[in-house]
């Protein structure tokens, strides 16, 4: 089983450790990773603002650097979202594409493909979880919260084997962060006041973290806490499921 | 061109694909004992139930059960106690200021206490105008939900009926639930035996 | 960046962070109220996706369902009209008031006369309309348009609302409790019934098997209106349309549920003909746009929308800028969507209100793809001359760079720099991320670096 490992640009450039993480608990897992050194960005930012034509480009090179593996991981599920359910439409005046069908959230790759018992770290905190919208209702990482399914939630059953941690989610367990991509930048106040709300609810579970599983959120979320001094910090899941590698 | 066959030319025009209808096979909820849940729906959406135990007198029962009713409406026949009748009452108009309306209803449905009254008088007012509305209901007339509802209901040649459930509410005003908008203030069902 | 309408509204909306609160919290409820219902039916997934196929069904079937529910309307003894847009639809409901020398009319809930703009064309020919849903009467009492479209007056509070009433109703001076409030609004509507000679409700349903129209209220007051008046007057948008009682049974079952978290509302009544003492009734079915939405192979799913507005109060947008800070009529995910069909020219600016959470589409009980739609909006915004441009000139660079190997491994080398540009120059004005946020540090060595000096060694 080839695995390409997809490190998106904000990832490369911002949060390397969950690179790295993703990385380390691959491999220790047995696994043979790749990183396509000529990756850059999924095109996601500029689609979700209006132009895909943008993005186009990029999901070409996207597709020519991964088409060739089994599974495409990636520490990021709104990446991961993009590539599989947006790829088919930009590239649907061209030709078939194969990596929507490859690409693969670390936390969904690991619960449903890999299936670890155990994990050798130990992470002696308690953590409130963030589950990130594109995880919860395209990847479906868990049950959305406006479904009557049977509740599940792949990312803490996951945490469930690192040792000593302490799993909780906030009230309002699915609702939007506010980061939104451009929409960060365009509508400040709503962005900044969901950020607010959403911190200040994580906050209220007593937790010492908030763990999730696209960094993007927790960007997102670190910068409004640190400009509103709330005192909470910000860990992606992976480097949780990697402690001690 | 009329307007009408422009506009279904209009559809037609812009319909690209048929969809067929799907199997309404709805594997809907349904209730071990439906009068027991008929109840307590009931109760829960603001309304009262009183059941009319046999050999009781329906008049006296609603007599107990409003004893400053002055003026009391319905059309029917074992109601002895009503001062209007909805059937020759010369206006819908003149139906205000009745402070109880007592109304028959054909079937209960437990999953949401709607019952169904299909218009069986001159005016129908006589549901709504009423400060206090009371129906008459037989005990064994209750379906699990909607769906066994709607294949159920009928018309008669007045061509109106609606499904009531509880008394008229609002909670336009900053949330505030309130009992009596602009309909019956209060609903009382009675099971008849 | 440019700010649009909303987000400028947005801003000032937060400002009062005490009502701005209690707006989120208010529909947060609902929204809970919602899920229990959802949670108390099994077969809830089921129902939505039966609710979603047929009116898909319909939809596609239109032209069909509508001939047949005129006919059988029509064998009913009711009066059917057809309205091509919202002009023709207005000058049919005054020839038919004036016909019958109506001088008042009682009306409840609809949003398709609200689109119209039903009300000020009447009242400008000399008739008295009086909204007798109590929202919607609170709101025309003040002037007002509706701020959501299930809950028109849910940015009053009870002292705004007692205020108004002081004014208008006479009410006593400082009694602003609800309970009082709802009282004597009912004492006023009560009058204004008796004394109507028309009264109009909308139609959550027309039913293409009987004819009926079906409309569903918690207060009554469409059976109000339409129970003392010699005339009713019922008018419903083409997409109301449905097949038969089956079909009714599920959309019956969804609609409060997902609306408000009731298990139904109080009065669901299937209008067929008039009263034996009245007029017969009239229907007028209004296109204004339809027809030609349901052409839009990427849109024309949001004509299967039944007006609950739950992705209003799902939406976290929504619940943090209010229904007035949308430029269309009908706000949130649902008014996003139907305000580009309608007028993208002119609604553009709502398609950015949106993080794409996904939660509207989520909880929509005819599955409308509302968010797929929005990000679908975004794309065609140039095609409209709406597209922003900064938006645009940051997504050709993000893209040249990106696309351009040796250019975005340059960026990452010196992207650590950033954190040594002073603050006061990182939280200027022109950085919108600043405006709510801290900026985030750069590590010494991106991820490529730390592969490279070799990570898998």
């Amino acid at each position: 089983m080839k695995i390409g490992l997809f490190i998106p640009c904000y990832v490369d450039a911002v949060f390397p450790e969950v690179g790295v993480a993703t990385y380390k608990l691959l491999t220790h897992l047995g696994l043979d990773v790749t990183y396509p050194e000529r990756q850059t960005c999924c095109g996601q930012p500029m689609a979700n603002a209006g132009f895909e034509d943008k993005a186009i480009p990029l999901a070409e090179k996207f597709e020519e650097l991964f088409k060739s593996f089994d599974y495409v991981v990636a520490p990021s599920v709104s990446c991961t979202a993009f590539v599989r359910f947006n790829y088919p439409r930009l590239f649907e005046d061209k030709h078939h594409c194969v990596t929507p069908q490859k690409v693969i959230d670390v936390v969904e790759f690991l619960h449903d493909v890999v299936k670890p018992t155990s994990l050798p770290g130990k992470f002696p905190h308690k953590v409130s979880l963030h589950n990130s919208c594109h995880g919860v209702r395209e990847l479906g990482l868990s049950s959305p919260s406006e479904q009557n399914i049977p509740p599940f939630n792949k990312i803490k059953d996951l945490l469930q084997l690192v040792e000593g941690v302490e799993v909780i989610e906030p009230e309002r367990k699915d609702e939007c962060c506010g980061f939104g991509g451009m929409f960060s930048i365009e509508e400040t106040a709503v962005s900044a006041q969901m950020g607010k709300d959403k911190v200040e609810r994580h906050i209220a579970t007593g937790a010492e973290y908030v763990t999730g599983p696209d960094s993007s959120c927790l960007m997102h979320m670190a910068g409004v806490a640190k400009r509103q001094n709330l005192p909470i910090k910000f860990i992606h899941v992976v480097q949780i499921l990697s402690a001690g590698l | 061109m009329s307007t009408k066959s422009q506009i279904l030319s209009s559809l037609k025009n812009s319909i690209k694909e048929r969809f067929p209808m799907p199997d309404i096979q709805i594997d809907a909820t349904t209730y071990a004992d439906p009068l027991a849940q008929f109840i307590s729906m009931t109760k829960s959406v603001g309304g009262k139930v009183v059941e009319l135990q046999a050999g009781d007198d329906i008049n006296q029962l609603i007599r107990s059960l409003y004893p400053d009713a002055k003026e009391i409406a319905s059309s029917l026949p074992e109601i002895t106690i009503a001062t209007r009748n909805p059937d020759t009452t010369p206006t819908a108009q003149s139906l205000n200021g009745t402070d109880v309306g007592i109304v028959r209803g054909e079937f209960g449905v437990a999953e949401n206490a709607c019952v169904w009254i299909p218009q069986t008088m001159k005016e129908r007012a006589v549901c709504f105008i009423s400060e206090n509305l009371v129906i008459l209901l037989p005990k064994a007339a209750i379906v699990n939900n909607m769906h066994e509802a709607y294949r159920r209901i009928s018309f008669n040649d007045l061509g109106y009926g609606t499904f009531i459930s509880g008394p008229s509410k609002t909670a336009d005003i900053a949330q505030v639930l309130v009992m009596g908008a602009q309909a019956a203030r209060t609903l009382t069902v009675i099971l008849i035996p | 960046m440019s700010n649009t309408a909303h987000s400028k509204a947005a801003k000032e909306f937060l400002k009062n962070q005490k009502y701005a609160k209690w707006h989120d919290q208010t529909f947060w409820s609902v929204r809970t109220k919602r899920d229990n219902m959802a949670y108390g039916l099994k077969e809830w997934e089921q129902l939505r996706e039966t609710a979603s196929a047929i009116k898909r069904h319909t939809l596609t079937h239109l032209d069909q369902y509508l001939d047949q529910f005129s006919t059988n309307a029509e064998k009913n003894g009711c009066i059917v009209h057809w309205a091509k847009d919202a002009a023709e639809f207005n000058e049919i409901v005054l020839s038919i008031l004036r016909e019958h020398n109506v001088k008042k009319m009682v009306k409840s809930k609809s949003m398709l006369t609200e689109e119209c703009e039903m009300n000020p064309y009447l009242e400008a020919h000399g008739i008295e309309v009086v909204e007798t849903d109590l929202g919607e009467r609170i709101i025309q009492l003040k002037g007002q348009k509706p701020s959501h479209i299930v809950m028109p007056a849910i940015h009053l509070n009870h002292d705004d609302v007692g205020e108004l009433f002081e004014e208008k109703l006479g009410t006593e001076k400082g009694n602003h409790d609800p309970t009082y409030l709802t009282y004597m609004a009912r004492l006023s509507l009560r009058n204004e019934f008796l004394t109507a000679d028309a009264g109009m409700t909308g139609g959550n349903f027309g039913i293409a098997e009987t004819g009926d129209i079906v409309v569903c209220t918690n207060e009554g007051n469409a059976d109000m209106s339409t129970s003392c008046p010699k005339l009713h007057i019922a008018a419903i948008g083409l997409e109301k349309v449905i097949p038969n009682y089956d079909c009714l049974a599920v959309f019956q079952r969804m609609l409060c549920r997902a609306g408000t978290g009731q298990p139904t509302t109080t009065y669901t009544s299937h209008f067929r003909k008039a009263r034996p003492t009245a007029a017969p009734m009239h229907i007028i079915l209004v296109d204004n746009g339809r027809s030609q939405w349901l052409s839009n192979p990427e849109h024309w799913e949001s004509l299967k929308c039944i007006r609950c507005g739950s992705c209003m109060n799902t939406c976290p947008v929504y619940r943090r800028s209010g229904g007035y800070s949308y430029s269309y009529f009908i706000p949130g995910p649902i008014g996003i969507n139907l305000g580009m069909l309608r007028n993208p020219k002119e609604h553009s600016g709502n398609v950015s209100a949106c993080t794409l959470c996904l939660s509207c589409q989520t909880v929509c009980p005819v599955k409308i793809d509302l968010g797929d739609q929005i990000y679908k909006w975004r794309q065609q915004l140039p095609s409209f001359g709406t597209a922003n441009p900064e938006k645009k000139l940051m997504s050709s660079a993000m893209s040249f760079v990106f696309n351009h190997w040796g250019i975005y491994n340059s960026a990452l080398w010196v992207s650590p720099l950033a954190n040594r540009i002073p603050r006061s120059i990182i939280y200027l004005p022109l950085n919108p991320w600043g405006e709510g946020h801290e900026m985030m540090q750069f590590p010494k060595q991106s991820f490529h670096s730390l592969w490279k000096k070799g990570l898998s060694h």
